[in-house]
């Protein structure tokens, strides 16, 4: 990636007690040398592990809660203004939202800011504790928001219940939405990659991307799938093709050359219905490559290869 | 010389009933030395007859019990709204009343503008604007070299030209909600929320918090209140940092800054037991003229946003219920934590179940700890109903009601937001004097302009922008509204013991007016006009 692309912005929703705190502290203990800046707008009872945020160069903003008329937006204003102007430069951003906060406006920012790129949404929900927090009226709405907001939910607190419960928790997630990626934890034990994809977007930058597709490392969740050819793209064809390939596509990232101007180049990054083509100023690549991954069991190949045909035949 | 000082008036007001009505005035040491007839005055020793305001009226400073500080700011940008307004500096700004006033105005200061500067305009209603919207063609038409961001007056909205839009990279190809699009799917300009305003307002340096940060916020904000008759005002919602202090204090400390201020700092900001200690801690850096110590905790949105919380029915026109900005269950946790440690709360809550959550947790945390000192205060509270006041009453919460939303926003909150019955008994004032709940009302400036005066006639008269009363029996009498507008809003700060009325020991503060408001036609309370304000016995007139 050049030294100007922009933030991966990752938004962790989900309502309070659900371990949202414990899963910062976890993926600041395994960043494998990547800087997290933590954004917390959450302030429950865990504080974040002061001796992490000091040894993994990283760091913590926060920001304040006060986003209704009296601040007219202030503090997220400034919130993301110093974002932005953090030094030494971090490689991925976290926002820990509040327990109440509705994440895709929070999402909003990094789909607008052309320094910033969403990486996605990921909602953590309370096994034990769903059903109960759910069923106060007050309540309802948001949590629903929450999950349906999500392309990655993790059910935390897993080794709290029995099975029983844990599949109707499930079960009413899956009620409010059916695509996102679903996946059960206990004591916000999460990879990484998992949530920051980083062997996605390391593997676009490599140059044998073909061998990705076999690769079973790490976790079992996903499969890939990938994708190199010389010729480029238009990109309202791509968002066409993008949204065609629907939602089991979990995850997209890629670099295309423009069809009608030579040596023009896009990214193109979709999480969940986010699709996201920005220019993108290099000199370092020729032709399209693309990774995507999905759920195992997807059939990545027989979603996305039909469509990515029609341009290497051409 | 001699250390005291009287003032002749024609009359004064004093807002003690057992001297409700005198001619003069003694200060000492900048505070009341007497109230009473010149004769009254003789025994206390030699003094110096001020005749400055002979002809003119003096009540008690009036006290702003919700404002920001930003409301200074603001007019760094260029006003484009519908209704006259006078600047900090004593500019008039006549109101614009159709998009071609709108772009004269934006292409005479685009010509006053060096070539690198944005411009920024502010106050832009377009609800009065009716015929069409403002887009980026209207604004490509004052300039195409120079980045143009029109932020509408509820703070939500923007427009901006073609030129702001290449510089955040807005095109067809974008697809962000906020990014409003035209026919021929481009970016019209218009810009909807923080998120999507967010990218233009970083590059045109538009940050509304710095607003009330620097020195010349701060110092206009004590100018837009000067201007009002106002002595005492609060801010509602600061981040408080230990630099920001030390400006606030050296700014409000000189003599030439003409208000009290007292700053609510941000609750949410930290964990609790940790906002309590801060509270404590910068509670002991308060000075005569800034006052710390007490916090404001939002707990919804706004009614004319809906994003206010409401309880059932719902709102009016179907919309969805708002949003909360802190749970009901941390609420009560936070509540608790500040109450026990002798903090001071102002509780924002618009809707009636943002209300009704604030009083559960303000109940449970005084069934833990008995604290008399200590008077805890909705802010808004504008959908109260008559069992809640009761409530108040009970859990002796103070109110402090947004009574210019009658005015701005009544007619919108009839026919969209909460229908007509609920808007009717919008901001109780009348309903809060029956059962005995002491309160304030206020402008929240920078959302509607500040002016006691303007306030008192909105809960006075009760009509709306279209000119329709809304909700006869929640009207107050003109004394009933002096009173919250001086006293009433001293009482919110935990400061009536020191400002709020004209009596022998209190502060020396006091608003001049040209007329009386105790015998005007009810319907000109807002047009009285303010000569300017006495602090601490010294004379503030408003600049000319
Ligand atoms: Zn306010
Ligand atoms: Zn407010």
């Amino acid at each position: 990636m050049t030294i100007n692309a922009p933030l991966p912005t990752t938004v962790l929703a989900g309502f309070l007690g659900s371990g949202k705190t414990t899963l910062v502290n976890h993926l600041l203990r395994h960043s494998e040398g990547q800087r997290i800046l933590v954004l917390v707008n959450d302030f429950g009872s865990l504080p974040i592990d002061e001796d992490l945020i000091r040894s993994e160069e990283g760091g913590t903003l926060t920001l304040a809660n006060g986003c209704a008329c009296c601040s007219m937006g202030g503090d997220l204003f400034e919130a993301f203004s110093a974002v932005l102007d953090y030094e030494p430069r971090p490689d991925q951003l976290l926002i820990e939202a509040s327990g109440v906060a509705e994440p895709a406006r929070i999402a909003n920012f990094a789909r607008a800011e052309p320094d910033l790129a969403l990486n996605g949404i990921v909602t953590m929900v309370d096994a034990e504790n769903f059903e109960v927090a759910r069923s106060d009226e007050r309540m309802t709405a948001i949590l629903e928001e929450q999950i349906t907001a999500a392309q990655l939910i993790i059910l935390n607190k897993c080794d709290l219940v029995d099975e029983e419960k844990a599949a109707s928790v499930q079960e009413s997630i899956r009620r409010l939405n059916a695509s996102a990626l679903l996946v059960s934890a206990e004591q916000g034990q999460v990879s990484g990659d998992t949530i920051f994809a980083t062997s996605l977007s390391k593997a676009l930058s490599k140059t044998d991307l073909v061998k990705l597709q076999h690769s079973h490392k790490h976790e079992d969740l996903f499969e890939r799938w990938s994708y190199e050819g010389k010729s480029g793209f238009k990109p309202a064809e791509m968002r066409e093709l993008l949204n065609r390939a629907g939602s089991s596509v979990y995850r997209f990232k890629g670099l295309f050359e423009d069809l009608d101007k030579k040596d023009t180049y896009w990214s193109v990054h979709k999480v969940g219905p986010y699709i996201d083509i920005a220019p993108y100023r290099t000199d370092a690549v020729t032709g399209s490559r693309f990774v995507a991954i999905g759920v195992k069991g997807t059939d990545l190949e027989d979603i996305l290869a039909p469509l990515f045909k029609v341009r290497v035949d051409a | 010389m001699s250390e005291i000082t009287v003032f002749k008036a024609r009359k004064i007001i004093t807002m003690n009933p057992a001297n409700a009505v005198v001619t003069h005035v003694a200060v000492k040491e900048g505070r009341v030395l007497a109230a009473g007839s010149e004769s009254d005055m003789a025994g206390w020793g030699d003094y110096i007859l001020d005749s400055t305001f002979e002809d003119k009226v003096l009540m008690p400073g009036m006290v702003e019990g919700h404002c920001h500080l930003m409301a200074g700011g603001i007019w760094n940008f260029t006003y484009v709204g519908y209704q006259d307004r006078i600047d900090p500096d004593g500019r008039h700004w006549p109101g614009v009343k159709t998009i071609e006033e709108v772009l004269d105005r934006l292409k005479q200061i685009d010509a006053e503008l060096t070539p690198e500067a944005p411009l920024v305009a502010w106050g832009f209603d377009p609800i009065f604007l009716m015929d069409r919207r403002l887009d980026k063609t209207d604004l490509d038409s004052v300039s195409t070299s120079r980045p143009i961001a029109v932020i509408h007056s509820n703070f939500h909205l923007m427009t901006v030209n073609s030129h702001s839009l290449d510089l955040v990279g807005y095109d067809e190809n974008t697809d962000v909600d906020g990014v409003a699009k035209g026919g021929n799917g481009t970016p019209n300009g218009e810009l909807q929320e923080m998120a999507a305003m967010f990218p233009v307002m970083r590059r045109l340096g538009i940050d509304l918090r710095q607003l009330g940060r620097t020195e010349q916020g701060i110092v206009d904000f004590g100018k837009v209140c000067n201007r009002a008759g106002v002595t005492v005002a609060a801010d509602l919602l600061n981040e408080l940092p230990d630099e920001d202090i030390e400006d606030m204090r050296r700014i409000t400390g000189d003599d030439s800054y003409p208000i009290r201020l007292a700053s609510m700092m941000n609750a949410l900001s930290q964990p609790p037991e940790e906002t309590r200690e801060r509270a404590i801690t910068i509670r002991k850096k308060s000075t005569d003229k800034l006052r710390l110590g007490a916090v404001k905790i939002v707990t919804d949105g706004s009614i004319q946003g809906f994003t206010a919380r409401v309880r059932w029915p719902g709102h009016y026109n179907g919309a969805p219920n708002g949003i909360w900005n802190i749970a009901p269950d941390q609420l009560k946790v936070l509540v608790s934590c500040l109450h026990e440690g002798g903090v001071q709360m102002h509780i924002h809550t618009n809707g009636d179940e943002a209300i009704e959550a604030a009083l559960e947790a303000l109940e449970g945390a005084k069934i833990q700890n008995n604290r008399p000192d200590l008077r805890h205060v909705l802010q808004h509270v504008q959908m109260a109903d008559r069992a809640q006041l009761r409530k108040m009453k009970q859990l002796y919460v103070l109110a402090n009601f947004f009574s210019n939303h009658i005015f701005y926003f009544g007619d919108k909150h009839a026919a969209l937001t909460i229908g007509p019955e609920r808007a009717q008994q919008m901001d109780p004032c009348r309903s809060a004097r029956d059962i005995g709940v002491p309160f304030a009302i206020h402008s929240d400036a920078p959302v509607t302009p500040m002016g006691p005066l303007f306030t008192a006639w909105c809960a006075v008269n009760r009509l709306t922008e279209s000119g329709k009363v809304l909700g006869e029996y929640e009207r107050i009498s003109v004394s009933d509204a002096l009173y919250a507008i001086t006293l009433g809003a001293a009482y919110t700060l935990q400061m009536d013991d020191e400002v709020g009325s004209i009596e022998a020991g209190k502060r020396a503060d006091f608003a001049v007016l040209e007329e009386d408001p105790e015998s005007v036609d009810p319907a000109l309370l807002k047009d009285i006009e303010i000569w300017g304000t006495v602090l601490g016995g010294f004379k503030h007139p408003v600049p000319q």
